[in-house]
Order: structure tokens, then C-alpha cells, then sequence
């Protein structure tokens, strides 16, 4: 008999811990909010291409995800969710595939509600590693979680307002008075367009460039080698020439920001650097199809194709019947909760910024 | 000489008569003894012998002498095949189809002067029809050489063949599109359109960073331990922020900045370290009455695990 009743209860998800990484604290010690983590999983079989989309998504909500989270197929989402209360994880990416298309659905745990995304197309990591010339991944890349940018949501209905207050809390805050400008070395965007209805999901690394030192100079000290002053006749040709500019200079004038301290031998304190991101992590175009009150059930508040109900729902998963009425307040209260004083995590800018400036 | 030859001939001949299908022998020795340039007729005398031998050898007489005989016939016989083995270049081959043919010719016995006589017509046949298959075979098919006569059977088999593999072939080209549906690989340039979104995000950045910039710079003159000096930090850093982000014209940005400069004041009493602060985790309506939840609580939590423990002794 009592293998009968375990069987039930068993839950097969183990996320493995590196033991050199200390336990992570729930609670930011700062700004005294709950560190919001994540689960990416996916529900059925996910074809090639999307298993290292899935991945490529792990190791952007690094460091305070799973990466190795090991799912097996008889998971259902509720083992995830028994898993997830003791973990502290407050939010489920869940990927799926369909016939028609590979589907992202957001949600947070364990009443929230449920934001379904159709990706209409997507590109992997590895991808645009491919595609740019000097693809770039320093090594502690990852260590910070990265900042949000969300844009174009601004005149938005409800259902624009609950993505862009979800999008904010899954990545957790920040506090200028004592953040580092180190520590910020990746950023999300998320760009809405509003004829299309599509978001543009991207994801960049940063990268702070000396600004008004010539190129020359400025890759001797870098990268310590010796130039070739063959043809030169003094040392001092060699600082004063006249390279060409290149066409980025141009934008890197807007883009200049003034260091408080010193990042690195290269970018020092009150000299005035330049921000340059590079495209790395998967990017995808998502479309809202449907926003559901509870986790993967409960009422539907807002259907982009006008029919309620779950239909489309992928393969097995048999979600938790949870009541849906109070998820409205939550949302709020858990505004509350995260813009305390001298928190910012998120900027938003609408699309009429390019005249003010 | 000639008697060598015979005898060489004749333990070839004993050797293949039960074989007539041993071609590659057969070809090899009629081909050497093309290469000879000598038919052999054997002489009536020769045949003679040969019957008598075999007589001798098939019969049952248990007389020493004709063991003797025999053993010596054997012998030679043996040796013949042996130096027969020897002048073809195939070893062993020769010696089973020797040894194969040594029987035939034993076991018919009574039958020897017809099988004999019709041994030499059978090898001629067979050289013919030998050579008519080499003939044949010299126009190559796409199917390779092929002996049987049913070329349209084999043809069928290897289009039935054929088909399969393109079906299947088929049927994976097609799982692998719809596995790849929406996977685009990015272009080598950047269009405007990511143009336009890296633009976005870098002023999106920009922003954080003067913000930060000034906070942490108006930060810098005062020390933070002086209560005093500290609540002027909070002040004026807030108003920095807020004026830098305010700058451009965000009206999500601008309501929800009003809300926090209004239930600001109310939280500005306390120190700056999170959880000195008397409200510390409260506001968090589920964790107000926390000390009258912890024993709900622990018992939530030894019910879970004591769930978990048994699942995993079983």
C-alpha cells in the first residue's frame, strides 16, 4: 500500500546545485524584496532547434535559475510547482511546439497568472555568434542578472500593463545608490510595435569604450601588444596621426556616459566613456495570444484570436484548478512591493523620445 | 616426357572428373594447357593403363600385393596431384577438387571407360560454354554482373529499393521543416531594423547609468553613517533620479514616479540597510503576522518533507 501512495507524490525534478556556489538568498539584502528565480522547462517534446532555445533562456535568467534542471516526461506541472515553493522560484518559463508554431508561456508561480506568447520566429545563440564578426562572451558574462528595457508598451491596454509589470518582476531590482556599473553587463529589450502587435524580444551584452582616444592607442593598451613603427619616424607620429573615424563615432557621441569609478585600466573614473552593446543570446519575435488567470488555467482575461477557453493547449499537462479571483489584486500588491524607494529596474521610454532629445 | 605429361594429365583428369563445375580449375588448367600449345590425345596404350589403374584401385581383392599396389598407386596418385597442385598455381583448391575427383572417378567404377571418354568431351563443352559466359558478361550493367537470366527480378528489387529510401527520405525532409518552423538564422549585417532596437536599448542604458552616476556622485560628499547627512543622500539622490528619468516624457513612467515620491516620506523614516528597518518583509501582506504563522508554517514544512522522505526511501 504505501507504494502505491508514494508513486503518486513522487517528484522526479532534481535541479543540481554547484557546490562551489554558495546558497542563494531569497531575499536581496539591499533592497529587502524577494529575489524572484525561475524555472525554464518545456512541456512535451521539444524538436532540436527549440531544446537550444530553451537553453540559450536558461542562461539568460542566469544567475538566479536552474541550468541544469532535469525534467523528465512523466513531470507533470505540478511536481514543478512542489519543487518550486520550498526553491523559492517565483516563475515558470514553459516552452512548447505545436504544429504551427513553438509557443513561450510566462507565468508565475503558484497562482499567477499566465501569459501565453507565440514565437513567430526565433534565432539561436550560436546563430548570431555566426553572424557577427567578433562575437563576443567575456567570462563572467553571466555571474549578474541583467537589466530590462522595455519599450513601446507605454499607451498599452490591460493586457500591455500586465506583460510589462511581468516582464519587471522576473528579473530582480536594482538600487542605484549601490549598484555597480560592473555588475550591469547584459540587458533585455523588449520592444513593442503596436501595428504589428509583435515584441521583439533581444538580448545584449554591455560594453564600455574609452571615448576620444584613438583606435590606435587605445588597442596598444588593450591588448599590450607591440605596434609596428617601422615606417614612423618619431614615437610621436604614431600618437598624433590621424586615423580615419569610424562611422560609430558618430552615434557614440549620444551614447557617452561619465564613470564614477574605475571599471578597468581602460575605462577610468570621470572620463567619459562610450556604451556599446553587442547582440548575443537568442532573439525572438513573440506575439500575446492569451493571458490566463491562474497557472495554465483559470479564466481567460484577454484572447488576441476571440475565443475563450484552453483550447490550444499542447500534449499532457494537467494544470492546477486554482481560483482566479484574486489575481488582480496580487499584481498590485506586488507592484508595491518592488517600487520602494530608490528602486529602478526597469526604464521605460516611449517612442516619442527621439524629438524631446 | 610424354609420360610425365600423361601422368600429369591423367591426375588432372582424375581429379576433375567428378567436378565438372569446377570451373576456375578447369579454366586454369585448360588455359595452361592452351598455354602449352599441345593437345593431349592420349594413346591407346595410355588409356589402357589408366583403366587398369582404376580397376585396380575399385577393386576388393584383399591380397597384399594388390594393397600394395593400390597404396602405391595411391601414392602416386597422391603425388601426381600433388605435383599437379603444384604446376597450377592454385594449392589448395586442387587438391580438394583432386581428391573430389579421384572419388568420382572411383565410384563409378565399372562405368570408367564411357565416363573417361566422355571426361574429355565434357571438358571441351565446358570450355566453350565457359567462355561464351566471359563472352557475355563483358557489356557492364549499372546492376553489375549478373548470371541469371532474371535481370528484370533484380532490376525490380533494387527500384522497389530505391523507392523506400526516397519515401523515407521524404518523410524526414519533412519532419525536420516542421521541426525548424520559425527558426531564422540572422543576417551577417545588421538591417536597421536592429538598428533601430540596439539604439533603443543603448539610450535605454545611458539613462541608467547617468542616473546611477549622479546618485552615487551626490552620494560621495557625505558620509552615510551621520543620520543627518544620510537622510540629505536619500533626498537628494531620489530627486536626482527622478528628475534624470524624468526628463523625457514617460507617462507610465511619470505616474508610477508620483507614486513612490508619495508613499516615500512614509518609508523615509529608518535606516538605509533593508532590514534595520522596522517594516522590513511586512509589506509583503502574507508575512505580516509572521510569528503567529510559524507553526502552521513548520508544520507545512515537516509535512512536505516528511511526503518527500518517503518518496525517496521507496
Amino acid at each position: 500500500m504505501a507504494r502505491f501512495r508514494n508513486r503518486k507524490t513522487k517528484v522526479f525534478v532534481k535541479p543540481i546545485v554547484k557546490k562551489n556556489q554558495q546558497q542563494q538568498s531569497n531575499v536581496d539584502h539591499i533592497t529587502g524584496n524577494k529575489i524572484p528565480k525561475s524555472f525554464v522547462f518545456s512541456r512535451g517534446k521539444l524538436p532540436g532547434p527549440i531544446k537550444q532555445l530553451q537553453m540559450d533562456l536558461r542562461k539568460l535568467m542566469l544567475p538566479y535559475t536552474a541550468l541544469n534542471l532535469k525534467e523528465k516526461k512523466r513531470n507533470n506541472l505540478k511536481d514543478f510547482l512542489n519543487v518550486a515553493g520550498p526553491m523559492g522560484v517565483t516563475h515558470f518559463l514553459i516552452l512548447s511546439k505545436t504544429e504551427t508554431s513553438p509557443f513561450l508561456r510566462v507565468a508565475k508561480t503558484p497562482q499567477g497568472p499566465t501569459l501565453t506568447f507565440k514565437i513567430h520566429e526565433y534565432s539561436l545563440a550560436v546563430d548570431i555568434a555566426q553572424s557577427q564578426l567578433r562575437p563576443r562572451c567575456p567570462q563572467d558574462l553571466f555571474k549578474n542578472p541583467p537589466l530590462i528595457v522595455l519599450s513601446g508598451f507605454a499607451a498599452g491596454d490591460e493586457h500591455l500593463k500586465l506583460t510589462t509589470t511581468m516582464f519587471k518582476n522576473i528579473f530582480p531590482d536594482i538600487d542605484i545608490n549601490t549598484v555597480k556599473l560592473s555588475s550591469c553587463q547584459r540587458i533585455v529589450l523588449l520592444n513593442y510595435n503596436k501595428d504589428t502587435k509583435l515584441i521583439d524580444f533581444r538580448h545584449y551584452s554591455i560594453r564600455l569604450q574609452p571615448v576620444g582616444v584613438s583606435r590606435r592607442i587605445r588597442k596598444f593598451v588593450q591588448n599590450h601588444q607591440v605596434p609596428d613603427l617601422r615606417n614612423l619616424q618619431d614615437v610621436s607620429d604614431f600618437i598624433t596621426k590621424a586615423g580615419y573615424g569610424s562611422e560609430s563615432e558618430a552615434e557614440e557621441e549620444a551614447a557617452t556616459v561619465t564613470l564614477t569609478s574605475d571599471l578597468s585600466r581602460v575605462n577610468r573614473a570621470s572620463t567619459k566613456s562610450a556604451v556599446k552593446l553587442q547582440e548575443i543570446g537568442p532573439r525572438m519575435t513573440l506575439q500575446l495570444t492569451k493571458i490566463e488567470g491562474g497557472l495554465c488555467s483559470g479564466e481567460v482575461m484577454f484572447s488576441e484570436y476571440g475565443n475563450g477557453g484552453n483550447k490550444e493547449k499542447p500534449d499532457s499537462e494537467r494544470g492546477n484548478e486554482k481560483e482566479d479571483g484574486d489575481n488582480d489584486d496580487e499584481m498590485r500588491d506586488s507592484d508595491e512591493d518592488n517600487e520602494g524607494e530608490d528602486n529602478e529596474d526597469a526604464i521605460e521610454e516611449s517612442d516619442e523620445d527621439d524629438e524631446e532629445d | 616426357m610424354t609420360m610425365e605429361e600423361g601422368n600429369v594429365a591423367a591426375g588432372k583428369r582424375k581429379r576433375n572428373i567428378g567436378k565438372k563445375k569446377g570451373n576456375k580449375t578447369k579454366n586454369k588448367k585448360l588455359k595452361m594447357l592452351e598455354g602449352k600449345g599441345k593437345k593431349l590425345r592420349v594413346s591407346k596404350k595410355m588409356r589402357n593403363l589408366f583403366e587398369k589403374r582404376a580397376r585396380d584401385y575399385n577393386s576388393d581383392d584383399d591380397e597384399e600385393e594388390e594393397e600394395r599396389k593400390e597404396k602405391e598407386n595411391t601414392e602416386a596418385a597422391a603425388t601426381r596431384r600433388g605435383g599437379g597442385g603444384d604446376n597450377s598455381s592454385e594449392g589448395s583448391d586442387d587438391s580438394g577438387g583432386g581428391g573430389g575427383g579421384g572419388g568420382g572417378e572411383e565410384e563409378e567404377g565399372g562405368e570408367i571407360q564411357p565416363g573417361v571418354m566422355k571426361f574429355t568431351e565434357g571438358v571441351r563443352a565446358f570450355r566453350v560454354a565457359f567462355k561464351n559466359i566471359i563472352k557475355r558478361n563483358i557489356a557492364n550493367d549499372s546492376l553489375g554482373p549478373v548470371l541469371s537470366g532474371h535481370k528484370q527480378l533484380i532490376a525490380k528489387k533494387l527500384a522497389e529499393e530505391e523507392a523506400e529510401r526516397k519515401v523515407k527520405g521524404e518523410a524526414k525532409k519533412e519532419k525536420h521543416l516542421v521541426a525548424e518552423k520559425g527558426h531564422v538564422k540572422p543576417a551577417n549585417y545588421l538591417d536597421s531594423h536592429e538598428k533601430f532596437l540596439i539604439g533603443i536599448a543603448t539610450k535605454g542604458v545611458v539613462k541608467l547609468f547617468n542616473a546611477v552616476n549622479k546618485a552615487q556622485k551626490a552620494q560621495k560628499g557625505l558620509d552615510p553613517s551621520r543620520s543627518k547627512d544620510a537622510k540629505m543622500i536619500r533626498k537628494r539622490s531620489k530627486e536626482a533620479f527622478f528628475s534624470e528619468l524624468g526628463k523625457t516624457s514617460f507617462p507610465v513612467q511619470n505616474s508610477s514616479s508620483k507614486d513612490n515620491t508619495s508613499c516615500d516620506p512614509s518609508n523615509d523614516e529608518g535606516p538605509a540597510w533593508a532590514p534595520l528597518r522596522d517594516n522590513y518583509m511586512l509589506t509583503n501582506p502574507k508575512l505580516k503576522d509572521w510569528d503567529k504563522m510559524a507553526d502552521s508554517a513548520i508544520v507545512d514544512d515537516v509535512g512536505r518533507m516528511s511526503e518527500d522522505s518517503g518518496s525517496d526511501d521507496d
